[in-house]
């Protein structure tokens, strides 16, 4: 198993996947989360880079040198939500103790029937949301991300519910955008994570955590073309059985001017990160984008 | 810019100009719409265009042809002369 996992959770190995995925069914989340501990050290033990990456983001955010404490807390927190995306996909997110915020205000957006965008991040999870929507059958989310087939792990997880494969658009295809328009066009959600950068899309240097980072305008774009609002999401990882999910409208309508497009775009951007650094700060260890947070260099199509 | 549905063009050619100069008009494209290959790919390397360049384009032909393109329609998607083509065929349809 390539000690890389952890930052591209989708190259693990199929067959063990499949084994701690039947081992959590089999025995239940309680006994299945004492796997996690031996799972976390070995990473601790062999993941160098996503190690430091790890470091570097936590000193930043606790203001304090971080320790292997911290480290170990971070990957626990990380292998704790995958874990419990087993659970969820297989239509036990009832298991969990989910709190929403801000739901009213979503349900008074969808009600326009415009359609509307569920900005997300590499934050806590984006699964908790998706279960909770596709088991619940009010909210008919999409998301945009690779396809179960380019990732092992997704592979495994979107096997115990097959349906989730019909409420994915894969990024970064000629037509991915019209199929992201014909589910707004629906009145339905499509969910974005809005933090990091694909291939050669266009993107913006924002202050993050007192650093640089690149973030995708993509979003920002598609809510102005289409005219539709823009809702952030956050669906964060409180611990043991309890995930905070909170709802935050961004914008009712963007409006792009023709020329000066990424002057007009910035504001939008910038409120988008502002409020991903007040949520970094409120969860510290749910922030799951191990990508290097100085290296603007974007990372190839690799899973959501 | 007119958007007519009664855009007549008698040759293929003169609906991919049309369509060239379109594009490049909605993208601000630093190109001459003659200097578009016709055959060559619009999205990624050819055009180096991306999916929101794509939903641009699919935004701006159905205001001046009046034709709807959906995300099965792929194919007319490939170079100006598919997407040209498809206009077509579905303004005579």
């Amino acid at each position: 198993m390539s000690t890389r996992w952890l930052a591209q959770p989708e190259r693990g190995n199929r067959r063990l996947i499949r084994l701690l995925t039947w081992i959590t069914l089999k025995l239940g989340r309680p006994v299945a989360r004492w796997l996690l501990y031996p799972i976390c050290l070995y990473f601790l033990l062999f993941s160098g880079r996503t190690q430091r990456i790890s470091r570097e983001y936590l000193q930043r955010i606790l203001k304090r040198p971080a320790g292997w404490r911290d480290v170990f807390r971070h990957y626990h927190a990380f292998a704790s939500t995958i874990h419990d995306r087993v659970y969820l996909l297989s239509g036990r997110h009832r298991y969990f103790d989910i709190r929403i915020e801000g739901a009213s205000a979503l349900h008074a957006i969808l009600a326009q029937k415009r359609g509307c965008i569920l900005l997300g991040s590499h934050l806590g999870s984006f699964e908790v949301l998706r279960a909770h929507g596709l088991f619940d059958q009010q909210l008919p989310i999409t998301v945009i991300m690779h396809e179960a087939a380019a990732s092992n792990l997704n592979a495994v997880l979107h096997s115990l519910h097959p349906e989730i494969r019909d409420h994915i658009i894969p990024p970064g295809t000629p037509d991915t955008m019209l199929a992201v328009k014909e589910r707004l066009d629906q009145g339905e959600m499509v969910g974005i994570l809005g933090d990091r950068v694909f291939g050669d899309e266009k993107g913006m240097t924002c202050d993050f955590l007192g650093k640089p980072r690149m973030f995708p305008e993509g979003p920002f774009l598609l809510a102005a073309l289409l005219q539709v609002p823009v809702v952030l999401f956050f669906g964060l990882y409180q611990g043991g059985r309890q995930y905070d999910i909170h709802f935050e409208p961004l914008a009712d309508s963007i409006h792009l001017d023709r020329v000066r497009r990424s002057e007009t775009l910035r504001p939008w951007i910038e409120r988008y990160v502002s409020r991903l650094e007040h949520y970094c700060r409120l969860y510290p260890y749910n922030w799951f984008n191990f990508y290097d947070l100085t290296d603007d260099a974007r990372p190839s199509h690799t899973a959501v | 810019m007119a958007s007519s549905p009664q855009l007549g063009f008698t040759t293929a050619s003169g609906l991919e100009q049309d369509l060239a100069k379109l594009i490049v008009d909605s993208l601000r494209l630093e190109v001459a719409p003659g200097d578009i290959d016709p055959a060559a790919p619009l999205f990624g390397d050819g055009l180096g265009l991306d999916s929101i360049d794509m939903l641009e384009i699919a935004l701006a032909v159905s205001k001046r042809y009046a034709v709807e393109l959906r995300s099965e329609n792929r194919a007319a998607l490939a170079s100006l002369r598919a997407l040209a083509a498809h206009i077509a065929q579905q303004r005579t349809s």
